[in-house]
């Protein structure tokens, strides 16, 4: 290569490094680096509700020991799990192993969100009164004890990172900002800018993966998730729905070489709550299944109608 | 040196490049062929629900009705074996789906989103460029119409005209009044899918729902959905599975089988809050039209005063706005139409059939039937119009109908002089047969249907509409079974463009919007049910009160019933109720 290619391929490097720093700071006042909490593309604070529309009968009620469905366990989670013993879990003390990473989020309840400091989210729940810290300070490392919740690595995602957790407009409210004759200068060569180009500026998502915990259930009659699953979550504020519906989405991965025989995906939607007044700690515990009945006919409301 | 320049000049063209190809503001691109992960939920979605299971949605009583009375031998019924799932379950059965982006050649702007999904072949365009929703009069599909936006890295999908069909496939009922707001987000393999139903009918609050699904990499060859309809169940086009009230043998197996407890199977919003627990008070009633919850997004509806012409099929269109639709048909014979809407926009809609066919003349005019919303104009459209030998347009409908419309008063200038007796009358027009149809009681007994055979487009009058439940007038020779009988002959007439229920022949409704096959088999499917419910009313031998008092249009009450105005649900429930008593 000769020397004047070099160059000439320096030059438009250094091109291309600076236009892309100067994207990276585009909004962002001179100064320090942003905190976490500063460069948060979405505002996850607040207290949220979990609606249970899905997996209602394995969420609202304990379901009959052995209940696997959904759940792609392999053979050592199936028996794992026809071995669920509540009395002996409470006795042992575990009885917040339902309670855990891999099933507090299936709990029905409330959660609440808030910053710790500039670099560590705080998540409240109050079914079993839990609390999970997710750090996005590459310098913490996990601790030598394995928690119910353990340890959990947060990152931004998305293309709002630094640009503030502006609400996003949600349907029906129509391209942000006026349409801008030719893009010319922005990469667009001359051409209209993209329609709603502000939109697709803001949100974002929270990545969380979690390691360093105690075993403990992806359901409350105790379908295992061990030590060695590794489980990722993601975070999304969904925007603002027609009716003003505020909706968090928590979209969780656990694979779990142990017990499960592929990765297990599950989402859980909570909608917002005007404040913390309903945000009630209750201590960990699981209502033991309601009996099966045989034949037909319900057992709590008779023989139907 | 030369050398040097054109090195140089290479190097900074593909930094210029590098740099064109940075996107400013990056949208994610979701193509690639998907497929479910069925995690949640997975016996409900993937062998399918078990019948009395409302839990986790929130349902009103309407639904619950709905779906009590729902007997799974329905879907053995001809038209309704290879119907597809609606939007609103769509992405909880099996399926998988394939992704594609449609961009502007020159632009390459995003156009659409387009998607092909395995169940049942259904297609699916996602607008992206700004368009609006269709009007209200629209015909709906399976999948509805939907709009797209970004939010960052989501995408925020907003879809109207959707088709009735079921939030579960176990009959837990989604009108097609439900729209859906949808929130896509990728990482990496992962598609994460949410969707939030408004159904002003079976729902009180929106219906929050997700899923997901992982990108295949090698894909499936499994694309096809064949399905063909065959008589599995000889039955009478007069029945339609269904179990009364109260007498649905498999009520209360579910929640049995499954250890729950009743009032939670029961579903409702109530029951979705961690302050509900097991041994809570039953569900709350809560009433059919849905509380105080009215829906935010829905396709506007025809200002006041607008008159405004659509086209349906082939030659023919239809023209809203001036009291019941008025149907058109237009080519170099000139334009026969079918009704004049009801007095006092006479300019309006003499003008909107004339720009169909600048330059034609009104040759024929059909009336459906004598009631005034439908022939209001006739004079003034008529006068408007010339016959071949140079009189003005004739009036056509069946001798009942002149009859009726003598009764009423209606001035000789308005009625009609060309009327039929027998069952049926043809003629040709603009090169297509045009034959007319009339039932001896049907909502009345003057109606006539009208069938543009080569167009394949149906106008139907009072007989089929999709604003209310049908205004039965006994006074008038109308009755339920008369009804019944003559949307089963509508039925065969009309046929889908292919086997899976959509499209094909296209119905125009007395009043409401561009229907097909599906919609009239659900309102047959109605009024067969109500009928039933209430013929089993009188065999118990309740009184009239009685019977209004125990609402049998319950479920169907907050689509097509009305508790003021010309028609009430009451004087329907009690139309129906004189007929069978008489």
């Amino acid at each position: 290569m000769s020397r004047g290619l070099v160059a000439a391929l320096a030059v438009a490097g250094a091109f291309v490094f600076a236009w892309s720093g100067l994207s990276a700071q585009r909004g962002a006042p001179p100064g320090p680096p942003l905190t976490p909490r500063q460069a948060a593309p979405i505002d996850l604070t607040g207290t949220w509700v979990s609606v249970v529309t899905e997996d209602w009968r394995w969420r609202m009620v304990t379901p009959p020991k052995g209940d696997v469905a959904s759940i792609p366990v392999n053979g050592e989670g199936r028996k794992a799990a026809q071995a669920w013993n509540a009395e002996a879990d409470n006795a042992a003390g575990n009885q917040c192993k339902a309670f855990g990473v891999g099933g507090i989020m299936r709990q029905p309840g409330r959660l609440r969100i808030s910053w710790q400091d500039p670099a560590t989210l705080k998540l409240e729940f109050d079914a079993g009164t839990q609390t999970r810290l997710l750090t996005f300070d590459r310098a913490v490392q996990p601790g030598a004890e394995k928690t119910w919740q353990g340890f959990s690595r947060a990152e931004w995602e998305g293309p709002g990172i630094g640009r503030g957790p502006e609400a996003p407009p949600g349907p029906g409210a129509g391209p942000a900002g006026p349409p801008v004759p030719g893009g010319g200068g922005q990469g667009l060569r001359g051409g209209p800018p993209p329609r709603g180009r502000a939109a697709l500026q803001r949100g974002g998502s929270l990545k969380v993966v979690t390691t360093n915990f105690r075993e403990g259930y992806l359901r409350k009659n105790g379908v295992p998730y061990s030590e060695q699953a590794i489980i990722t979550e993601y975070i999304h504020r969904l925007p603002a729905h027609p009716n003003g519906d505020e909706w968090l989405n928590v979209v969780t991965v656990v694979e779990d070489p142990r017990y499960l025989a592929q990765p297990f995906y599950t989402s859980t939607n909570f909608r917002r709550e005007a404040d913390a007044t309903r945000f009630a700690p209750s201590p960990c515990k699981t209502d033991p299944p309601l009996p099966v009945a045989t034949g037909r006919g319900g057992r709590a409301g008779g023989a139907g109608k | 040196m030369v050398r040097l320049r054109t090195s140089a000049c290479a190097a900074l063209a593909g930094a210029c490049l590098l740099l064109a190809a940075i996107p400013a503001a990056a949208q994610v691109n979701f193509s690639g062929e998907w497929s479910g992960r069925y995690h949640e939920d997975q016996p409900d979605r993937v062998p399918g629900e078990e019948p009395g299971d409302f839990s986790g949605i929130p349902v009103n009583d309407a639904a619950r009705l709905f779906g009590d009375s729902y007997d799974v031998g329905r879907h053995s019924v001809l038209e309704e074996q290879c119907a597809p799932y609606t939007l609103p379950y769509m992405f909880f059965g099996p399926n998988q789906f394939r992704i594609w982006q449609d961009v502007h050649p020159d632009t390459q702007e995003l156009i659409a989103i387009q998607m092909y999904m395995g169940t049942y072949q259904q297609r699916r365009t996602i607008w992206m460029d700004g368009r609006p929703h269709p009007p209200e009069y629209a015909p709906h599909t399976f999948m509805g119409f939907s709009t797209g936006e970004w939010n960052g890295d989501t995408l925020t999908i907003t879809t109207t005209h959707i088709k009735q069909g079921y939030f579960r496939r176990s009959g837990v009922p989604a009108s097609d009044r439900t729209t859906v707001v949808e929130h896509w987000m990728k990482h990496g393999n992962l598609l994460s899918q949410v969707t939030i139903a408004t159904d002003p009918v079976y729902l009180t609050e929106p219906y929050i729902r997700s899923q997901e699904f992982v990108q295949m990499e090698r894909g499936n060859t499994n694309w096809l959905y064949n399905c063909e309809y065959a008589m599995e169940v000889p039955r009478d086009k007069n029945t339609v599975p269904h179990y009364l009230p109260g007498r649905n043998p498999w009520s209360g197996e579910f929640e049995g089988r499954h250890a729950m407890p009743r009032e939670g199977v029961r579903g409702g919003a109530e029951s979705l809050l961690p302050e509900w627990k097991p041994g809570a008070a039953a569900a709350r009633p809560n009433p059919a039209k849905n509380g105080g919850f009215s829906p935010t997004v829905q396709p506007a509806p025809v200002p006041a005063g607008d008159v405004r012409a659509v086209k349906v099929q082939g030659n023919v269109y239809m023209i809203v706005g001036a009291g019941a639709n008025i149907a058109a048909q237009v080519g170099d014979d000139g334009i026969v139409v079918v009704d004049t809407g009801a007095a006092g926009q006479s300019e309006k809609v003499i003008a909107a059939i004339k720009g169909l066919a600048p330059g034609k003349e009104i040759r024929w005019i059909i009336n459906t039937g004598p009631t005034a919303d439908h022939v209001g104009n006739n004079e003034q459209v008529s006068k408007a119009g010339r016959t071949v030998n140079g009189n003005q347009a004739a009036v056509v409908a069946h001798e009942n109908a002149n009859e009726r419309m003598i009764q009423r008063g209606v001035a000789d200038a308005a009625r009609p002089y060309n009327t039929y007796f027998e069952p049926s009358r043809d003629f040709p027009f603009n090169g297509e047969p045009v034959v007319l149809y009339h039932d001896e009681s049907s909502v009345h007994d003057a109606g006539t249907v009208v069938f543009f055979r080569r167009s394949d487009v149906i106008a139907t009058g009072d007989l089929f509409r999709t604003d209310s439940f049908p205004v039965i007038d006994v006074a008038m020779g109308g009755s339920i079974d008369g009804t019944i009988a003559a949307v089963n002959r509508l039925l065969d007439l009309t046929v889908p463009s292919k086997m899976l229920q959509e499209g094909g022949t296209y119905v125009i409704p007395g009043h409401g919007r561009i229907s097909d096959e599906h919609e009239v088999v659900w309102y047959r499917d109605m009024l067969v049910i109500i009928r039933d419910r209430v013929k089993d009313m009188v065999a118990r031998k309740m009184t009239l009160d009685q019977v209004k008092a125990a609402r049998p249009a319950l479920d169907y009450e907050g689509r097509y019933g009305s508790d003021t105005g010309a028609w009430t649900t009451a004087m329907f429930v009690e139309a129906i109720y004189k007929d069978l008593t008489r």
